[in-house]
């Protein structure tokens, strides 16, 4: 009856830097997280955020993140995110920014929430082609997640090309 | 007759007062009034990070020889405050503790101490 409820932030690592897709592994992004939050919110924020606090999922092609804390320091987490300034892994640092994408309770819901969002960013993605192969290579993705209900259950995760 | 008519108030005054005295046992030298502000500020950077650090604290009133002070916080921070005094235990490498005698929302209230009542 009374348990413990997790709050999950969905966020995306953008950088100008090309190598720092290599990069993102989840320790990496835990700790400049966990950095963030002891600067910001010094000993006790980074005590209240760490009890539950984990890298859930992580797509490195992407950019997309899944982070899970409890439900009464995810605020602590969320005003924390915007100072994470640099990742660093294997004695490389590189400038980088999260941005928040959407704050769900559970993994179904932001999961449900990023596949509605990477349908969109395909769409913004085939009016930026700047060649035919490219826009050959989303089209095919697009129509590809586009079809009817039954259809689409299978397979809805789509990786860019 | 008029009606009797009791209004409470809760939570409504802006600022918190605090009377602290600074212990330190061996007898160095004793911080100024920027020092000891300095030092308030370190002990809430430490515990609340730059969140913390940036609570309005005022240090209304310092007496260096006693090292007891009067500090005003903004009420939505005074959980941080003092729980950040409770929890700092050096300045400057040597230890120290800071003891808080009275806190009240009104400033008047800090005036009078039923604790050092002599009858």
């Amino acid at each position: 009856m009374v348990r413990f409820k997790n709050r999950y932030v969905l966020c995306e690592v953008v950088s100008e830097d090309p190598r720092c897709r290599q990069c993102i592994e989840d320790r990496a992004l835990g700790l400049a997280v966990r950095d963030a939050i002891a600067r910001v919110h010094g000993d006790y924020g980074l005590a209240c955020c760490s009890i539950s606090f984990t890298v859930k999922y992580l797509n490195a092609y992407t950019g997309t993140v899944l982070l899970r804390c409890r439900k009464d320091s995810y605020r602590l987490l969320c005003s924390a995110l915007p100072f994470v300034r640099s990742l660093e892994s294997r004695a490389q640092r590189y400038p980088c920014f999260l941005n928040t994408l959407h704050v769900g309770g559970t993994v179904r819901t932001c999961q449900k929430f990023l596949i509605q969002y990477n349908r969109t960013q395909l769409l913004r993605l085939l009016q930026n082609c700047t060649n035919e192969e490219e826009k050959q290579c989303v089209q095919k993705s697009l129509l590809s997640c586009s079809l009817t209900e039954e259809q689409s259950q299978s397979g809805d995760e789509e990786e860019d090309d | 007759a008029a009606a009797f008519e009791r209004r409470v108030l809760r939570r409504a005054a802006e600022h918190h007062y605090l009377r602290v005295r600074l212990e330190l046992p061996d007898g160095g030298a004793r911080p100024n009034a920027a020092q000891f502000k300095q030092l308030v500020v370190t002990a809430l950077r430490e515990l609340h990070g730059e969140v913390g650090a940036a609570l309005p604290v005022d240090v209304l009133i310092y007496e260096e020889k006693t090292l007891s002070a009067i500090l005003r916080v903004i009420s939505s921070g005074f959980v941080k405050l003092w729980s950040a005094l409770t929890l700092l235990g050096f300045y400057q490498n040597r230890r120290c503790a800071f003891r808080v005698l009275q806190t009240s929302p009104f400033l008047l209230a800090l005036s009078g101490n039923s604790r050092e009542l002599v009858l």
